[in-house]
C-alpha cells in the first residue's frame, strides 16, 4: 500500500467531510446520544469512522480513504482520532458532537502510524505510535492538541513493531507495547522477523522519554506479540498478546503489571486459551466492574474476566469478534460482520471500538 | 454479576448471520475438516512441494553453468549462465508466492532474493565486493557471514550483467565470477533446505494438510484454508505493490525504470508472469472452486479469466523497462496490468474470501 499524501487524503475524503459537517441525522437519533466509535467498512468497499448509540445503531460517519485502525477519545475536549492502519500515515482527529471540523494529520518522511495512540488526561497533547520503518525503531510522536495537532516531537518508543500505547491517568507515564515484529512499507504487512522478534512492554517518562521501565520477554515467549493494552483503575496495565510460535502450544495471551513490578502473565484454562486461537485482538477494562475484556476473531470469541483474580466469568461465542470497550455494564463487543449491543449494521466493525464519554 | 453478563449477551445477540448485508445469492458453504484436508493436500502437494523442487533442480543447473563459466570463459558459456539464470528466477517466480512457512525463516527468502532496495543498500555492497575483492565472499560458507543482500538471486544478476560483466566471457576463474559462481551455490543451498522440509512427511506438509490440535500450523480446517487463500491474496498483492509499483504508478505519475526488479537482464517481466503463473496455478490445484457454492463458481472462472489477461499482457511487454514506461503502447500495456491487478486482488479477497465466507473479505478479517 503507498502512503497517502495530504492533497490524495482531500481528494479521497472530500465526500466524507460534507457528511461529516451536514447536520444529518440517522435513525432519529442525536449526535448527543453517541457513545461508541469505530472504524469501518461499508458493503461498497468504504472505509470511514462511524460513532453509535448505546444500543449499537449508526449515528453518524466520516468516510475515510483508507482503513482505520485504533481509536482514542478526549473528555477533555469532546474530541476523538482514528488513526490509519499500518503501514497508513493518516490519522483523522472528529468531533463526534460535531461541533468542530475534522483535522487531518500525517505523518512525517520516513514515518508511518502502526494504528494506535492516546491523549494526554490534560487533552493538550496526542501521542501516536508509529514507525521508523528505515530504522527500524518504534518511535511515539508528539502532537499538540492547542495548535492544530502540530507535530512537536517523538520519544523512541524502545522496542520494534510498536503497536499500542496508552498513558497513565496522571499523565506522568507512557505505556508502550512493542510487538516485536519488523515490518516495512515496501514490503506491506509482511512479518519480516518471525524468528527472532523482540517484544518488550515499555513505560517511558512522559516529559522526557526516558525509559522508566522495560520489560522483555522470556525466551521460550520470544515470538509472543505483546500488542493491546489497558489501564485498570488501580493504575494496573493490562496487556494483550498475539502469538507467533506453533499453533499447538498454549501460550499465555494476556498479564498485567505495575510500575516497579515484574510482568505477570495470566493463567488462562487452556479450554479458554484454545477458543482465543493463540490471538487476542483486543483488550478493555471496565474499572466500574473490575473486569477485562478481551476478543479474538480468529477464535470468534469474546470472554470476560475478573480483573482482581485473572478468573474467567465469561466466554461468549462472537463469530469475527473485532473490537470491545467498557459499556455502561459490562463490556461492549464489535464484529466484522457489523454487530455491536444487539443491532446489526450494515457496517463491518473494523479491530476497534472507543468509548466516547 | 448478572448485570454484566447480560449486558454481553444482548451485545451478542443478533451476532448469528441473518440480515444479509450483501446481495449474495446464497449463505456461504460449510466447510468441513476434510474440505481442508483435502484442499492443504492438493496446495502442498500439488503446488508447494514440486515447486521448491522445479526451483531446486533450476538452480543446481544454474550452479553448473557457473562453474562452467568460471572454468572454460567463453561467449557460449556466458550466453549459458544467463540461460540458466533466467530460468531460475522464473522458477522462483513460480514458488516466492507462498511467503509463510519455512521460507521466511532463517532469512531464507532474503538470502534467495533481496527485494526492493529502494536505497540500493545490496547494489553498493556487491559493487566494493568487486572493486575490492574479498576472497571470503567465494564460498557459499563465507557468504553466509555477509549481508543477505550480497547471496541472492539481485547480486548475481550484477555478477552476469552490471558493469564489467563483459569480463566473465575471457576472464577464466576471475574473482567476479568465482563470487558469482558462490552466490549461485547459496541460492541453491537454500532451495535445497527448502525442498528438503517441504518434503520431509513427519515435517511442515504434515502439519499443513492435517489441521488439528497436532498440528504446529493449524487448530482448524479454516485456518488453514485461510492461510491458503491468504498466499493467493498477498501475492497479488505483491505483484502489483512490490513489482508494478514499484516503478511505475500510472500515468500521471513519475516512473523509476531502475528500481524495477531484474531491469538488467531484462526479467522484469518474465519475473511478474512467473508470479501469476504461480498464482494461476495455485488456485486451479487447490481445487478453490470446489468449495464454494454451485451458484458462485463462477467466482474462480473470473479470476481465472483476469490472470489470463494478465499473463498475456505481461508476456507482451517490452523487456526494456525503460522502454516500457516511456513508449505510449507500451504504457498501455502497464495501466492494464495495474488496473487488472487492482481487480484481480479484489476478486481474490472480496469475491473468493466472501464466497468461502469472510463476509467483509480475507483482508478485512486479519487482526492486527
Amino acid at each position: 500500500m503507498g502512503e497517502i499524501d495530504r492533497r490524495q487524503f482531500m481528494r479521497a475524503a472530500g465526500i466524507g467531510f460534507l457528511a461529516a459537517l451536514a447536520p444529518q441525522k440517522l435513525y432519529a437519533l442525536s449526535r448527543s446520544e453517541a457513545v461508541y466509535a469505530s472504524g469501518f467498512r461499508a458493503p461498497d468497499g468504504t472505509y470511514g469512522i462511524a460513532t453509535a448509540s448505546i444500543r449499537g445503531e449508526v449515528i453518524d460517519r466520516i468516510l475515510l480513504p483508507a482503513r482505520a485502525h485504533g481509536l482514542a477519545y478526549c473528555p477533555v475536549s469532546g474530541r476523538g482520532v482514528a488513526f490509519a492502519r499500518r503501514p497508513g500515515t493518516f490519522a483523522m482527529i472528529f468531533d463526534p458532537a460535531g461541533r468542530q471540523e475534522p483535522v487531518v494529520i500525517h505523518t512525517p518522511e520516513g514515518r508511518h502510524y502502526y494504528g494506535h495512540g492516546h491523549f494526554s488526561p490534560d487533552g493538550r497533547l496526542l501521542y501516536a505510535s508509529e514507525n521508523d520503518f528505515d530504522g527500524n525503531r518504534g518511535m511515539i510522536g508528539l502532537y499538540d492538541a492547542t495548535d492544530g495537532f502540530r507535530r512537536i516531537g517523538e520519544f523512541e518508543a524502545q522496542g520494534i513493531g510498536t503497536h499500542d500505547m496508552t498513558v497513565s491517568d496522571d499523565g506522568r507515564f507512557l505505556v508502550i507495547a512493542n510487538g516485536g515484529i519488523e515490518t516495512h512499507p515496501d514490503f506491506g504487512r509482511t512479518k519480516l522477523n518471525l524468528d527472532h522478534m523482540q517484544p518488550s512492554l515499555v513505560i517511558l517518562d512522559a516529559k522526557t522519554g526516558d525509559v522508566v521501565q522495560r520489560h522483555t520477554l522470556p525466551e521460550p515467549l520470544r515470538q509472543l506479540s505483546t500488542r493491546h493494552l489497558d489501564i485498570d483503575g488501580d493504575g494496573r496495565i493490562w496487556f494483550a498478546c498475539q502469538y507467533e510460535g506453533p499453533r499447538n502450544e498454549l501460550p499465555p495471551l494476556a498479564g498485567s503489571f505495575a510500575p516497579g513490578e515484574d510482568l505477570r502473565f495470566l493463567s488462562l484454562p487452556d479450554e479458554t486459551t484454545q477458543r482465543l486461537a493463540n490471538y487476542v485482538g483486543a483488550i478493555a477494562i471496565n474499572r466500574r466492574d473490575r473486569l477485562v475484556g478481551l476478543t479474538s476473531p480468529k477464535g470468534g470469541t469474546a470472554v470476560i474476566l475478573n480483573a482482581d483474580t485473572g478468573a474467567v466469568l465469561a466466554e461468549e461465542t462472537v463469530p469475527d469478534a473485532a473490537g470491545v470497550c467498557a459499556a455502561p455494564e459490562g463490556v461492549a463487543v464489535t464484529s466484522y460482520d457489523g454487530t455491536l449491543a444487539g443491532t446489526r449494521s450494515s457496517l463491518a466493525w473494523d479491530q476497534h471500538l472507543v468509548r466516547l464519554a | 454479576m448478572s448485570r454484566w453478563i447480560a449486558a454481553l449477551a444482548l451485545a451478542l445477540l443478533s451476532a448469528t448471520p441473518g440480515l444479509a448485508q450483501d446481495a449474495n445469492p446464497s449463505p456461504p458453504p460449510v466447510l468441513t475438516q476434510e474440505d481442508a484436508r483435502q484442499l492443504m493436500g492438493r496446495v502442498v502437494d500439488g503446488f508447494i512441494r514440486p515447486g521448491y523442487r522445479a526451483f531446486a533442480a533450476r538452480s543446481a543447473e544454474l550452479t553448473n553453468a557457473m562453474a562452467s563459466l568460471c572454468t572454460t570463459p567463453s561467449t557460449q558459456t556466458q550466453a549459458s549462465a544467463r540461460q540458466a539464470f533466467a530460468a531460475a528466477v522464473t522458477a522462483w517466480g513460480t514458488i516466492e508466492i507462498v511467503r509463510v512457512g519455512p521460507v521466511i525463516e532463517k532469512n531464507r527468502f532474503e538470502r534467495i532474493l533481496f527485494y526492493p532496495d529502494r536505497k540500493g543498500t545490496g547494489l553498493r555492497q556487491v559493487q566494493t565486493l568487486l572493486a575490492q575483492p574479498d576472497e571470503s565472499a567465494t564460498t557459499p560458507d563465507g557468504l553466509l557471514e555477509k549481508s543477505v543482500a550480497m547471496q541472492g538471486l539481485g547480486a548475481l544478476e550484477f555478477v552476469l550483467y552490471g558493469t564489467g560483466a563483459e569480463q566473465l566471457a575471457s576472464e577464466r576463474n576471475s574473482f567476479r565470477c568465482r563470487y558469482g559462481l558462490a552466490v549461485a551455490g547459496s541460492v541453491q543451498r537454500v532451495a535445497n533446505e527448502l525442498a528438503a522440509l517441504w518434503d520431509d512427511p513427519a515435517g511442515v506438509q504434515n502439519d499443513w494438510k492435517n489441521p488439528g490440535p497436532d498440528s504446529a500450523s493449524f487448530r482448524t480446517g479454516n485456518e488453514a484454508i485461510t492461510e491458503a487463500l491468504g498466499i493467493l491474496v498477498h501475492s497479488a498483492e505483491a505483484v502489483r505493490d512490490q513489482r508494478i509499483e514499484s516503478f511505475y504508478k500510472g500515468e500521471a505519475n513519475n516512473t523509476f525504470p531502475k528500481q524495477a526488479l531484474f531491469w538488467r537482464s531484462g526479467l522484469t517481466f518474465p519475473m511478474l508472469v512467473a508470479n501469476l503463473q504461480g498464482i494461476h496455478s495455485l488456485l486451479d490445484t487447490s481445487g478453490f472452486r470446489d468449495l464454494l457454492n454451485e451458484d458462485q463458481r463462477s467466482i474462480v472462472s473470473s479470476i481465472d479469466f483476469v490472470l489470463k489477461q494478465l499473463v498475456r499482457v505481461g508476456s507482451d511487454l517490452n523487456g526494456d523497462v525503460e522502454v516500457a514506461v516511456t513508449d505510449p503502447k507500451e504504457r498501455q500495456k502497464l495501466d492494464f496490468l495495474l488496473l487488472n491487478s487492482r481487480d484481480l486482488i479484489l476478486r481474490l479477497n472480496d469475491s473468493l474470501g466472501g464466497g468461502l465466507g469472510l463476509g467483509a473479505g480475507f483482508s478485512f478479517s486479519d487482526g492486527d
